[in-house]
């Protein structure tokens, strides 16, 4: 009955908007999901947690599945996730086949966001009872595994460890958490930040600086140029028929299933997903010559890849406290704003809560599905909004989400810009932004786990020997350093 | 924290604060000194070339946007002190940003874009503030 009460018409007239904003966010080339998330999770404080993640979830599902209309259309994926959209999106719309290609999309992404959401609905509970009977070595090993498949994921596996290492680094700046066990004392901290720093960088205008204005000052060095319009791109054309899923099923479950499980491996992103659900159809394809050149085939991969990551990013978020991706750790910024903690106690502490998301995801899905397809020609539009007018919106947004994260602080304004620029800086060196959060959120937590787990046992090896879970994860430990290690030599390989 | 031997550890709650930063200073070095040692060439490649940031970046737009940035960040509680409780300081410094932001980012400056870039920086804050600040409440600078 409770949640009756929660699924009030607003609650829906909520994900409407925030899957119809997340669309536009996805469909502007150069904005993304996660900026989506970071930019309205000011909106949610006067909302309360159910109605303000009926908002975020979908403005996620949104952004995600937006980013598939310029990649059609213009050749520019939206978001990251939707690069291999591209590959035979954009030749199906120079075939006149614009308009099918993007309801082949749609319909996939309904199909990858419905089947990730049932493995959400069914792993998050289990993983989280199993979770509870973790020790703080084991939720600390999970954390180390954590930054370690991520670091193995990214373009260099050296770079990854820094980038999650120094995102821990910048988390332990400010008092060591009394509340937690700590001892209160500052460290890390110049002197005449001390009264700033005294609780450390706050999360938000950390996340809305690293995704908000470090994104606007990459376009802003690179001149602002405006993309190439809609002018002379065929939307209509041949018309979309569902039988072109025939015999794709098995592409659309698998390349679902690809992007659930891509989901759940903590911070590695949507790219990663499509990129490999559309390797995979390629491979397994009786006719691998059609991708490339406009195979319906290869948008259902990529789309239903992408879509599938959505609840597996929610699944370590919900069960273990931590986020699959860099959007779920912005959601992570909506829970701390009510006071909830996410990890193995969320769902058996909030059934409410956890229905409430399970019922906005499913939502989000039906409604980007149905204004995708009944709107699709005029939201194709947006592509064409200029970005001198969005982005000064985008930055004065960033500013009121920052200023208004802790009642009205100017330092989390001026964090917002530090890092702003320390992302724009980690782009041009190619740190790897997604460790570096992860990292940074997780960081406190590690650090008492760390600490915690040697004040009680003295001993460095109760790491290896306290359980056989710390054991295996020792061993997966080790395999995600030895894949990204024969990845690289494989790479290396090939340039030779 | 003190070693008794190679695995046993004794804490000191006094000093515990400084016993992880200090583990993951050690691995940051170890991680920066094998990056360099192993990426030597390709960064000794990068600065023997004299290709340096920011050379080939658009100098205007991107350090245009910076001073905008600071000189609106610096102004706002300015302001917002002369109007306290009232978000006007956002307001008022919201809009001469977002003009002067939106003229950086122009490629064509004619009185029709001219007009679009004000028409954005007047209507934008406005409905930011009135939404935020008079219908929700929340607080601005």
């Amino acid at each position: 009955m409770e949640l009756l009460s929660i699924l009030t018409p607003m609650f829906f007239a909520l994900v409407a908007a925030g899957t119809v904003i997340g669309i536009i966010f996805g469909a502007i080339p150069g904005m993304t999901a996660t900026m989506a998330v970071a930019v309205c999770l000011p909106l949610t404080y006067s909302l309360g947690l159910e109605n303000g993640l009926a908002l975020l979830l979908g403005l996620y599902v949104g952004g995600i599945s937006g980013g598939l209309v310029p990649a059609i259309l213009l050749n520019i994926p939206g978001t990251p996730s939707s690069i291999t959209t591209t590959l035979d999106g954009y030749p199906m719309t120079q075939n006149g086949e614009g308009e099918r290609a993007l309801k082949i999309g749609i319909t996939s992404s309904l199909v990858g966001g419905l089947i990730s959401l049932a493995a959400l609905y069914l792993f998050a509970p289990a993983l989280a009872d199993f979770a509870i009977k973790f020790s703080y070595i084991e939720k600390f090993l999970i954390i180390f595994f954590a930054l370690t498949v991520m670091a193995a994921l990214s373009n260099s596996l050296l770079v990854g460890i820094f980038s999650g290492f120094l995102g821990i680094f910048i988390s332990l700046i400010g008092a060591y958490d009394i509340s937690r066990g700590g001892n209160g004392e500052l460290r890390l901290v110049p002197e005449f930040l001390e009264y700033y720093l005294e609780s450390g960088f706050s999360l938000l205008p950390v996340l809305i600086g690293l995704f908000g204005l470090a994104t606007i000052l990459i376009e802003a060095e690179e001149g602002m140029k405006e993309g190439k319009g809609l002018s002379g791109v065929k939307i209509g054309g041949k018309p979309f028929k569902i039988s072109v899923f025939k015999g794709q099923i098995v592409n659309l479950i698998r390349s679902s299933s690809i992007g659930t499980f891509v989901g759940i491996l903590p911070g590695v992103g949507g790219s990663a997903a499509s990129i490999l659900a559309y390797s995979q159809e390629k491979n397994f394809s009786k006719t691998p010559e059609k991708f490339g050149k406009g195979a319906p085939a290869g948008v259902i991969a990529s789309e239903s890849a992408n879509n599938g990551l959505t609840g597996g990013a929610l699944v370590p978020l919900l069960s273990l406290g931590i986020p699959g991706d860099s959007t779920t750790a912005i959601l992570i910024g909506a829970f701390t704003l009510q006071g909830i903690q996410v990890g193995p106690l969320f769902i058996g502490n909030n059934p409410v809560t956890w229905d409430a998301m399970i019922i906005a995801m499913l939502a989000a899905n039906i409604i980007m599905f149905l204004v995708m397809v009944f709107a699709i020609r005029h939201l194709a539009k947006v592509v064409t909004v200029p970005k001198n007018i969005l982005f000064p919106i985008i930055l004065m947004m960033c500013v009121v989400g920052a200023y208004t994260i802790n009642y009205g602080v100017m330092f989390d304004v001026w964090t917002l810009l530090i890092f702003g620029l320390f992302g724009y800086l980690a782009h041009k060196i190619r740190l790897e932004i997604a460790p570096f959060i992860i990292g940074f959120i997780l960081g406190p937590s590690a650090e008492i786990y760390f600490v915690k787990s040697l004040e009680s046992f003295g001993t460095f090896s109760i790491f290896f020997t306290k359980s056989w879970i710390a054991v295996l994860l020792w061993i997966l430990i080790a395999l995600s350093i030895a894949f990204s290690i024969s990845v690289a030599r494989k790479k290396k390989r090939m340039t030779d | 924290m003190s070693f008794d031997s190679p695995f046993h550890v004794t804490i000191d709650f006094n000093t515990s604060h400084m016993i992880f930063p200090t583990i993951i200073a050690v691995i940051l070095g170890i991680l920066f000194v094998s990056i360099l040692i192993t990426r030597g060439s390709t960064i000794l490649a990068t600065v023997s070339n004299g290709n340096w940031w920011p050379a080939g970046i658009d100098h205007k737009r991107f350090f245009g946007t910076i001073a905008l940035t600071v000189i609106y960040f610096m102004a706002m509680p300015a302001v917002g002190d002369i109007f306290p409780n009232t978000g006007l300081g956002f307001y008022l410094c919201s809009i001469p940003y977002l003009f002067a932001l939106s003229t950086l980012y122009l490629h064509e400056r004619s009185r029709r874009t001219l007009m679009i870039a004000g028409a954005n920086a007047l209507i934008a804050p406005s409905l930011v503030w009135y939404i935020l600040s008079e219908l929700f409440n929340i607080s601005l600078p």
